[in-house]
């Protein structure tokens, strides 16, 4: 048997491993990739394998990235900074009919850029929200939808956590992919706002206008505002003049949260311990994803699979475009049964030597596959925000939370086509870096 | 099998706090070389020490992230099985996760042995580091802990049933 046919082989186990088992997908990836090349190679190079790999990948400072970012998150999550954002932007957005969830998305995009998860993003911004939707008699089908997507500019939005781990795998600069993300990020805004406003044309009674707001009171909303942009301007800018690594980008973005959160009285002990508790378990889970993943791509390395699959995607008579198309659609029906970053690490050892063989940029390449991959967070059957809000607000029917997401479904995919269209949208910021 | 799951219990609370531990000081540290940096001199050795203290803070915690069901798994199809099928791929993929997690203790418990041996030290500060390597052996040895007791509650399980 030839060594791409026990690639391909390889694969199908372990779809059959995480399917049939419910192995957890990175402890998966490692098992089979370990298999895999003890068939191959050795028992002896295997186990030295996996145990280097697992030393190594532990012990790498670059990854020391990962938990500085995902405490910044939960401390964020716990300390109400979120409920300052809804409230300014609520001040201001809150007259206009589908004003509420314009103003869920714009805190969702100032939340997002100091917490680099969308389910963080999801579920604090939920339950500031959904309840302050509910008041004002907000349609459940505007609501719900509003919220579920909201969350998934956490993973675009710089600092995220999905970005990093790609920067990690593909060896691409975790700071050029932070950059990289930021327009993109406010392009899908802007299009998730255009779609509650288009909503609320067509069906008026899904938003109605909330109360007017004083001028004096709106500018005095805008305090709340300030310490979520002093976090991201000090992280993001720390890293754009290269004051900062990524690592130290985290710390201190962590050092000035705990600081302010903890001046202000919003940080209590138990929010502080649970930002930890909660911080290990997320950061535990994303290591040995990358973990599993570098193992399961060193047997996939020893298969020449990928590189296979590279050059005969690449020697198709065919535009990169329509290959390009071809993969978007597995992420996204992937995407609908696997954790989006479970699925992001697993096909990362294939796809992304397929994108560079295609001759894509390697940064606009990544931004493209964690748009597509975020998607995955927002459909069924395993789409991990609708089950967020659904454990928020009970009362909603899974099938009125699908049917919300679908008409923001639209503007994801438009983002992207726009992306295609424009990747100077993706490429300009990063590309004023050196 | 209570007081394996009891071991296994206390070990897992046991590590996170020390996993918590090394976090802040992972932030401490990073902050005081900023610091110093700008003002002074950059602390020495802070690269390799967050890396194993990295190390040891993700090693630590598998086997808590394990019990309160962290790792992501796909389980849309196995929960369409009945029961007892569905108790069967349980204790297939925990004894599996059991003896990979087991041997990658053995190997990493194997190659700190031979930094202790050698007296292997790091580059810069020029201090061992073996003991991070048996930390990360230890972290794995108890999440291989976490699934043969989560594998003993599976098959106590069966026999309840069969009873």
């Amino acid at each position: 048997m030839s060594a791409t046919a026990i690639g391909i082989i390889g694969i199908l186990i372990l779809l059959a491993v995480l399917f049939f088992l419910g192995m957890p997908v990175g402890f998966a990836m490692a098992i089979v990739g370990f298999c895999g090349f003890w068939y191959i190679v050795s028992f002896n190079a295997a186990i030295n394998m996996v145990a280097t790999d697992v030393w190594s990948t532990f012990s790498s400072y670059g990854l020391t990235v990962i938990p500085l970012f995902i405490f910044l998150g939960y401390l964020a999550f716990n300390s109400g900074i979120a409920e300052r954002l809804y409230n300014a932007a609520y001040k201001w957005f809150g007259h206009w009919r589908g004003g509420l969830a314009i103003a869920t998305i714009g805190a969702d995009e100032l939340f997002a850029a100091i917490c680099g998860s969308n389910t963080a993003t999801a579920a604090t911004m939920g339950a500031v929200a959904l309840p302050q939707m509910k008041k004002y008699n907000y349609d459940t089908r505007l609501s719900s939808g509003t919220v579920v997507t909201g969350g998934t500019l956490g993973t675009v939005m710089p600092p995220s956590v999905v970005l990093i781990v790609i920067g990690l795998q593909t060896e691409q600069s975790i700071i050029k992919l932070f950059l990289a993300g930021i327009l993109p990020a406010i392009l899908l805004g802007i299009l998730f706002i255009l779609t509650i406003v288009v909503l609320c044309r067509i069906y008026p009674h899904f938003g109605p206008a909330g109360p007017k707001v004083g001028f004096r009171e709106k500018l005095g909303s805008l305090v709340g505002v300030l310490e979520a942009i002093g976090i991201f301007v000090m992280v993001i800018g720390g890293l754009y003049t290269g004051i900062f690594t990524p690592t130290e980008a985290g710390a201190v973005g962590v050092f000035f949260t705990i600081v302010v959160t903890v001046c202000t009285r919003r940080l209590t002990w138990k929010g502080f311990f649970s930002s930890i508790t909660d911080s290990l378990k997320i950061s535990s889970m994303v290591f040995f994803l990358v973990t599993g993943a570098i193992i399961f791509g060193r047997f996939l390395a020893v298969t020449r699979l990928p590189f296979m699959v590279a050059e005969f995607a690449s020697s198709l008579p065919v535009s990169p475009y329509v290959i390009l198309a071809f993969i978007l659609v597995i992420y996204l029906v992937g995407g609908c049964f696997i954790d989006s970053l479970g699925f992001l690490v697993l096909t990362i050892p294939i796809f992304f030597p397929l994108g560079i063989a295609l001759g894509f940029d390697p940064i606009w390449y990544a931004i493209i596959l964690t748009m597509v991959t975020t998607m995955g967070a927002i459909t069924p059957p395993v789409g991990v925000n609708i089950y967020v809000v659904k454990a928020l607000a009970p009362e909603i029917e899974l099938g009125t939370i699908f049917k919300s997401v679908s008409y923001f479904l639209v503007a994801c995919i438009i983002s992207i086509i726009i992306l295609i269209l424009f990747p100077q949208i993706v490429l300009i910021v990063p590309g004023m870096v050196q | 099998m209570l007081f394996l799951d009891k071991v296994s219990h206390y070990l897992n609370q046991a590590l996170i706090f020390i996993a918590g531990i090394f976090l802040v000081a992972m932030i401490v540290l990073t902050c005081a070389n900023i610091f110093l940096r700008l003002v002074w001199m950059p602390v020495s050795g802070t690269f390799e020490l967050m890396g194993y203290f990295g190390a040891v803070l993700t090693a630590f915690a598998l086997g808590y992230t394990q019990l309160s069901k962290g790792h992501i798994a796909v389980d849309i199809v196995v929960l369409r099985f009945s029961k007892g099928v569905q108790r069967v791929l349980k204790g297939i993929n925990h004894i599996l996760c059991m003896t990979f997690f087991a041997l990658v203790t053995w190997k990493i418990s194997k190659y700190a042995y031979n930094l202790f041996e050698t007296g292997e030290v790091t580059e810069t500060l020029r201090i061992v580091y073996y003991p991070f390597a048996y930390g990360v052996a230890l972290g794995c040895a108890v999440l291989s802990l976490v699934f043969l007791t989560d594998f003993l509650k599976v098959l106590a399980g069966s026999k309840e049933g069969e009873n």
